[in-house]
């Protein structure tokens, strides 16, 4: 099981490395709800809160961030 | 945690075929078990999901969820949820983040190997109630911020406090996150005294997000949790857990938007290692597509599967248990897969009201486990949630 993981770490490495970053002026699509990783607290919350009292564990996501730089 | 309540409906005894549905429909009532650790408190762990730099706006939002669980034939489970969450910058650098849950739980609950109501037949009623604070100040080039954290159930009482750090560079395209805290546990069930029901854990952070180019953005979390103290179940019989937990997650999600077609291709996975056994693998796939007149329709999809704590026996309870070792029937820690299919449909308005109604479906079933075989003798497991919400920056 852990080889996917590895795997799937290799190729988010693979991805970042294969793109340009945006300039200020190109982030508008990056600054729409749908872009931003975490828009939605609460329904984030409240999605976790069922999946960690069905299943053995949980956590792992809650970060700060998410945010496109565009403020 | 659980507590009983005679008015609640009884439901027929819980042998080995309907094992799964008696333990979810009490389960179901604790939404802060005893595994889950305080990893879910809101607060605990940095959990703003605003972007990197000081917000311009503030954010309400309310949303109420009701979620029902059920099986073939077996007794079900309700939880009505209220929330409201705040966000509002202040004296130009500081931002506070604030909220407030209730849950509302009730249903049948047939404990046949349970010490809350045994033979007879009461229900279980709980109630949870939970907020969190946070301050953050903002600098140029990075932010700090610190939480707190408290929940509260009848027979469950959980404080926490939590530290963050947040850099990012000069063209604001990496974000760099580190998160601590600390939690501090009380169980005192209703059913019996514990000698020392306490727990306490240490939780790590640390992440990045990334904008790779105009139309792609990736965050990457990993997570370490510790803690000791009781883990064990004190309304289940002769169950037994070790007295330490570790809890290693790596969790990425990446986002990729269509110009063209105005969606957004949400991919998430994460790969999740505990010291109880049983590694867990979660797949997430949604696609948030703009309509006109401001709507946004995401349909997604959630994949997950997980291995058996080293310490879980299937039924018949209570085979393997050996008196002084560590036992569970929970089925919980059991092998098995599960999907989500949901669907959420948003309102966005131009002055800054948004309004969501939002459906998941879930089934679990342990056949449909990968990287190996599920745990025999368990009925599938199914359940449903309904959410709704408004929220209106400002």
């Amino acid at each position: 099981m852990r080889r996917l993981a590895i795997a799937m770490l290799a190729l988010s490495c693979a991805a970042c490395a294969t793109m340009t970053p945006p300039k200020p002026w190109e982030k508008g699509d990056l600054a729409r709800p749908s872009m931003t990783i975490g828009s939605d607290p609460l329904g984030d919350r409240g999605n976790a809160h069922v999946y960690e009292s069905k299943e053995m564990t949980g956590g792992g996501g809650s970060v700060g961030g998410g945010g496109c730089g565009c403020n | 945690m659980a507590a009983i309540d005679g008015e609640v409906a009884a439901a027929q005894p819980c042998d080995a075929a309907t094992r799964r549905s008696c333990e979810f429909a009490r389960d179901g009532a604790r939404l802060n078990p005893f595994l889950t650790a305080a990893l879910l408190l809101p607060g605990v762990v940095p959990a703003a999901a605003l972007a990197q730099s000081m917000p311009d706006q503030g954010l309400f939002s309310l949303q109420y969820l009701d979620y029902r669980d059920w099986q073939p034939g077996a007794a079900r489970m309700t939880v009505r949820n209220p929330s409201l969450y705040v966000m509002t910058p202040f004296a130009e650098r500081y931002t506070f983040e604030g909220s407030l849950v209730y849950d509302a739980m009730s249903g049948a609950s047939p404990l046949w190997f349970d010490t809350l109501s045994g033979a007879s037949g009461l229900g279980v009623t709980d109630y949870r109630t939970a907020g969190d604070a946070k301050v953050t100040r903002y600098f140029d080039r990075y932010s700090i911020g610190a939480g707190v954290a408290y929940s509260h159930e009848r027979d469950f009482i959980s404080r926490a406090g939590s530290l963050d750090a947040r850099w990012w560079t000069a063209d604001k395209n990496t974000t760099l996150a580190f998160g601590f805290a600390g939690e501090s546990d009380y169980i005192h069930p209703s059913a019996r005294e514990l000698d020392n029901g306490r727990r306490h854990s240490l939780d790590f952070l640390v992440g990045i997000t990334q904008n790779l180019s105009p139309v792609d953005i990736v965050q990457s979390n990993l997570t370490y949790a510790t803690g000791h103290g009781y883990y064990s179940d004190p309304y289940k019989t002769l169950d037994q857990r070790p007295g330490e937990r570790r809890v290693l997650a790596w969790q990425t999600r990446y986002n990729h938007h269509f110009t063209v077609a105005d969606a957004t291709l949400q991919l998430g996975y994460r790969f999740l290692a505990d010291s109880f056994g049983g590694d867990s693998h979660t797949f997430d796939v949604a696609w948030a597509q703009a309509l006109p007149q401001g709507f946004t329709l995401t349909p997604s999809v959630r994949y997950y599967t997980q291995g058996a704590a080293d310490f879980w026996f299937g039924p018949p309870f209570p085979q393997g248990f050996v008196n002084g070792q560590d036992y569970t029937a929970d089925t919980r820690l059991s092998a098995f897969g599960a999907w989500t299919a949901g669907l959420r449909l948003t309102r966005t308005f131009a002055d800054g009201w948004r309004v969501e109604l939002s459906g998941d479906f879930y089934r679990q079933r342990g056949d449909w486990r990968i990287f190996g075989g599920g745990s025999e003798g368990l009925l599938p497991f199914s359940a449903r949630w309904f959410a709704a919400s408004v929220s209106k920056t400002f």
